[in-house]
Parts: structure tokens; sequence; C-alpha cells
């Protein structure tokens, strides 16, 4: 058969086409169970990192034990029959405000006590960054907060990752909220912090992935005041 | 205001070829003179300000799980997207034979090999990680083109200097060329923040 | 036997002399990187770290040598038109296959490289491979001339990762190497210091093999 004929080359290709198509489609079926159950996992890990569970064995089963979950509306308003695993915090981001939903994790501990914990998602200096920020009961102190980013410059705005304990742990303690009861949330600020309970250092060098992180936080946690104040109505008329 | 943002970040900021230092190859073998590095800046500009928005409308409208046939083909973005810029690269191949045929033998074998220039495949990857809208991804495909357009020419330019320079015999051509790269990365750094 | 037949014999050895040259010359006299001008784009952002390095390496060197034999295999079939395509085609379906492998098997890497990992297609040295080599030559040699070339690629990237992580990080592999009175070099963990180390890996490289000096 003549190689460089018309027919040969496209039934070549025909034949080239298929062959890669169905051995493609073949791996991605067979990954794809693992794929998805690490992607998962990492979501487990970063939410449970929030709390400060860190350098779990089994971060699947301490996941299922502690972790229940809700989803919000923009008005603060639960919703059911969507579970928080469906919404895509990065596709609810490019929705307008009015249209987004919000998933909510509610830890509890051994002893009882309850964090809230919020997806963090805004951006970075090169590309996205995300987290989860944890609250506590009286929604207002901040329990935790673990962060991560795609492409941020290593030993400047990576390190919202690679240090927690110089970026990520100073948030625990401060407060959400000034003492006349204005939403503040909490700032990476330069050149020392004025007010101890609304302030940490920035990361010197990373001016605007700090910004992005102060960005992200407030507006985080501004999507769930309206359901937080619900909240605390409820508890305050038992 | 924001695609010019866009523009700007991508042609200056996160410049292709001096930030994330992708398209080297041909950046390297072609700017010896400034006169290619200009005709090759522009085809690239051309292929990736058009592929870039193809690959766009193919990956969230054809391939996604609620694309047009309905199933989650993602698997096969990496090679539909490095079919349509070949076949772009084809279709630049041919009108720039039929429009300047001293810039076709000038360039030889790189203009085909704009097909598997990093920063072309670069361009599409990076809008799909970075979830643009539509009109976002077309303006930073011609950005990214822009940004490649610009470091081409400039280190042309450099080297054609370069040439009466007196440069140690193991440094002389490629080494000088690597270090002189990655100072004008370094110089490229000073734009990082920029937003208008 | 006659001489004929001898050198026939000779020629296909499994590790004869031809085929161990085939795995070393890349490592220094045609190195991808330093002497090909091939290969640098996907070199320079996985190097801040030696473990992304080394991932980025036996990528390489798996979709290289797969795809030199497998092109092999089928190059006396392949028409002549389409034969860029089905060179992209091939390459194409291997990286998709190793992007889905570490999806599945080392998620924290594949995170940080997905990218850099799909730019494998475009990395000029398996294309280039291809081309020069696997076309014209039988498919076991062209299997050890592609994982000859992935090695020397991978042996540059090391060699920079290990220079950007221990002076950019004090670590290599994660683990702290360099004391702690040691202050970390911002300069190095920037993409710029990839190409200069390249550059001086260069110079280096041509001051001891004389023969490369002036090459490109």
């Amino acid at each position: 058969m003549d190689k460089n004929s018309n027919f040969y080359t496209i039934t070549y290709a025909a034949i080239l086409t298929v062959v890669v198509a169905v051995i493609l489609a073949f791996v991605n079926s067979s990954l794809s169970p693992r794929m998805e159950a690490n992607q998962k996992l990492a979501t487990q890990e970063d939410i449970l990192r929030s709390v400060g569970l860190t350098d779990l064995e089994d971060a699947a089963s301490v996941y299922e034990k502690t972790i229940s979950s809700i989803v919000i509306d923009s008005k603060g308003n639960v919703l059911d029959g969507i579970s928080a695993e469906e919404v895509v915090v990065a596709d609810e981001f490019k929705k307008p405000e009015s249209e987004q939903k919000h998933p909510l994790y509610i830890y509890t501990g051994e002893d009882g006590s309850k964090r809230y914990i919020v997806p963090l998602y805004g951006n970075g200096l090169w590309d996205k960054i995300w987290g989860y920020m944890s609250i506590q009961e009286d929604l207002n102190t901040i329990a935790g907060i673990s962060m991560d980013h795609r492409g941020e410059t290593p030993g400047l705005g990576a390190e919202i990752k690679d240090s927690p304990e110089q970026y990520n742990d100073p948030y625990i303690g401060k407060k959400l909220y000034n003492d006349s009861g204005e939403f503040v949330a909490v700032s990476m600020v330069k050149g020392g912090i004025k007010e101890p309970d609304h302030q940490v250092d920035a990361i010197s060098g990373a001016t605007i992935t700090s910004d992005g992180v102060n960005e992200m936080v407030y507006r985080g946690v501004d999507y769930y005041l309206e359901y937080f104040n619900s909240l605390q109505t409820q508890t305050s008329s038992k | 205001m924001e695609y010019v943002n866009i523009f700007i970040k991508a042609s200056f900021v996160e410049n292709m070829v001096l930030s994330f230092f992708l398209g080297m190859c041909s950046y390297l073998a072609i700017s010896k003179k400034v006169k290619t590095a200009v005709g090759l800046g522009a085809a690239v500009v051309f292929v990736l300000g058009i592929t870039v928005p193809i690959n766009w409308l193919i990956s969230n409208k054809l391939l996604s799980a609620d694309g047009l046939l309905g199933t989650d083909l993602t698997f096969l973005r990496l090679i539909i997207y490095i079919s349509v810029i070949a076949a772009m690269v084809q279709l630049v191949e041919m009108v720039v034979e039929k429009f300047s045929p001293s810039l076709y033998s000038a360039l030889g074998i790189f203009l085909p090999l704009i097909t598997v220039n990093c920063a072309i495949l670069g361009g599409s990857l990076f809008m799909d990680s970075r979830g643009y809208r539509l009109g976002e991804a077309s303006v930073f495909g011609l950005g990214s083109g822009f940004g490649f357009f610009l470091a081409i020419v400039a280190i042309a330019a450099i080297r054609e200097k370069l040439r009466y320079a007196d440069i140690p015999a193991p440094l002389r051509g490629l080494g000088i060329a690597f270090i002189i790269t990655g100072l004008m990365g370094l110089a490229f750094m000073s734009f990082i923040g920029i937003k208008l | 036997m006659s001489e004929v037949q001898v050198a026939e014999k000779k020629q296909t050895q499994l590790l004869g002399k031809k085929e161990r040259r085939l795995l070393t010359d890349p490592f220094n006299d045609n190195n991808p990187i330093t002497v090909q001008v091939l290969g640098i784009c996907s070199a320079l952002a996985v190097t801040v770290a030696v473990k992304n390095a080394l991932v980025m390496s036996i990528a390489v060197v798996v979709v290289t040598g797969f795809a030199n034999l497998i092109i092999s295999l089928l190059r006396n079939s392949i028409p002549n038109r389409v034969r860029m395509i089905v060179q992209l085609v091939v390459i194409a379906s291997l990286v998709s296959i190793v992007e889905m492998v570490l999806h599945a098997f080392q998620y924290d890497v594949y995170k940080q490289m997905s990218v850099y990992i799909g730019l494998i297609i475009t990395n000029c040295i398996i294309m280039g491979r291809l081309e020069a080599f696997a076309m014209a030559n039988k498919p076991w040699q062209s299997l050890l001339d592609g994982v000859g070339n992935g090695i020397g690629y991978g042996a540059i990237l090391v060699t920079v990762a290990f220079f950007r992580e221990l002076f950019g990080k004090g670590t290599v592999m994660g683990f702290k190497v360099l004391p702690s009175w040691y202050e970390p070099n911002g300069l190095m963990l920037i993409p710029a210091a990839a190409i200069f180390l390249i550059g001086i890996i260069i110079w280096v490289q041509r001051a001891m093999n004389k023969k490369l000096v002036d090459i490109s």
C-alpha cells in the first residue's frame, strides 16, 4: 500500500486517534477514583489543619467523626439538598455575589466545643490563594487558620503555607469584631502591630500576597456574618 | 480596565520568557539577529492570540462536564490543545511563505517549531489553571504574545552588540546568553505589582 | 565466520559499546540542555526544590524513552504528511498518562507542578530526539537514546535544584542541611537564579571540555 496515499494517511490518522482515545480513557477511568480520593483527602486535611489538627494518620476518619457541614446562600439562609462537598469555592468566586453559595464546616471536639470553619479564597500575587479559618463558638475569636497557594514566590508569598508557625499561628486568639461591635476582621500589617486584637505581622517582601490574604480573610468571613448573626439571636433567645 | 491590567501583567510582570522562562529554545536560537527576532515574535503574538481563546472555548464548552458533550473529557485537554496549536502554526507557515518568502527562509525550521514552543502551550495551560473568562483569556493570549515579542527583540539587540565584546572562551555564545537573560529576568521583576 | 558477519553480529548487541555511548554521551558531550540547547523551558520553575526536579526528570526520562521506542516501532508505517502530528499525539498521550499517574499517586507533587508536567509535551528534547534518532533507528537503540537524553537533562536539573534549594532554603529534599545561622539567600529562589546557574554550569563544562567551546 502506498504510504503516502490519501487513503492510507486518513486511515492511519483515524486508527491512531481511536487507539489513543481508548488508552487515555482507560487510564483515566481506572485512576479517577484515586484522583478524586486524593483531592478530597487534601481538602479534609486543610480543614482539619485550621483547627490545629496536623500530621494525622487517618485524617479521613477524624474528619468523619468531627466535621459536619452546611451550605448557606448569600443571605445567610441554610440551603437544603446540597452538600458542602458539591460546592466548589473557586467556581463560586466567579459568580455574582447574589448567586454565590457558601459551605460552612462545623467541628465538634471531644469536649463538645464547636468551631466554625469558613473557606477563604482570593488572589495572591501570581495566582490564587485559599485556605480555611476556624472560629470559636463566640463567633468572634479566631481558633486557627490554614492557607495554601498555587504560584506564590517561595520564601515570600509561599510562606503562608511553608511557615505556619510564623504566619498562621499568630491569627489564633485574634478577634473579628472590635469593641464597638463592628466587623473589622484581622489583617496583616507592615511596620509593627498597633491593634493587637486585629492585626498580625505581614510577610516582609510579600506585600501583595499579604494584601491578598487580608482581602480574602475579610471577604471570606463577611459572607457568613448574616448567618452568624442569626445563630447568635437563636442562642440568645434560648 | 481589568482587561488592560491583564494585558500589562501578561506582557511585563508575568512575561512568558523573562518571568517564567518559557519559550527559551527558539528564543536562544533565533535571537542572533533583530530582524528575524521581530518576525518570530510577530508570529508568536498571532498564534498565542488565537489559540488561547480557541482552547478556552474547547476546554469550557466542549470538554467540561457541563459542555456540549455532556461528560468530563478533560483528560483529552493536552492532546486537543497541542493539535489546535499545530493547526494554527501550519496556517501561519502558509501565510508567511506566501507573503514574505525571505522571512520564511530566515526563520527556517523555527517557524514550525513554534508548535512546540513552551510559551504557546504554556499560554493555554496558564489560562486553564487561572480560570479566566473568555474575554480575559483572549487579552491574556495577546499580552503573553506581546511579552514574548518584547523579550526576544530585546535580547536579539543585546546579542548583536555582544559580538564586539571580549568574552572569555568558555562563556562565549550560550553561556553569556543565559547570564544576560537572567539579568533581564531580574530587571523585569521590578514590574511586579503594577496595577492601573 | 567472515568479517562481515562478525561486524553484523556486533551491531545488534544489547549493551555494546555503541549502546552504552547512547546512554552516556548525553551526560556530557551531547548534553541536551548545555550543548543541544533543548529543554530549558520546564527546567527552571521546577528547580526550586530537589524533589520537584527529580520528579520532573523521571517524568522526562519515561516520556522520552517510551516516545522514542514507540515512534521507532512505528517509523516505517507513518505517512509522511502527518509525521509531526503523529509524534505530537504520541508525546501528548504519554504526558497525559504521566499526569494522571502523578495525580493519583503523588497528589502534593502534582498540585505544585501540574502546569509544568503538561509542558513536557513541548520539551524540545523529546521532539528533537524523535526527529534526530528514533525516526531512523531501531527500537532498542531508540529507547536507550531517549533514556540517555532524559538522564542528561535530569543531571542538569538536579544540580541546579541542589544549589537553589541548598542556598535558597538551607535544605536538600526537605531535610535541613545548613545550620541555623545560615540566612537563606532569597536570590536563589527566584527563577532568574536558575538561569544564572545554568550559565555558570555551561561555563564550567566548557572550561573543562574544550571541545564544546563556541559550539553554540
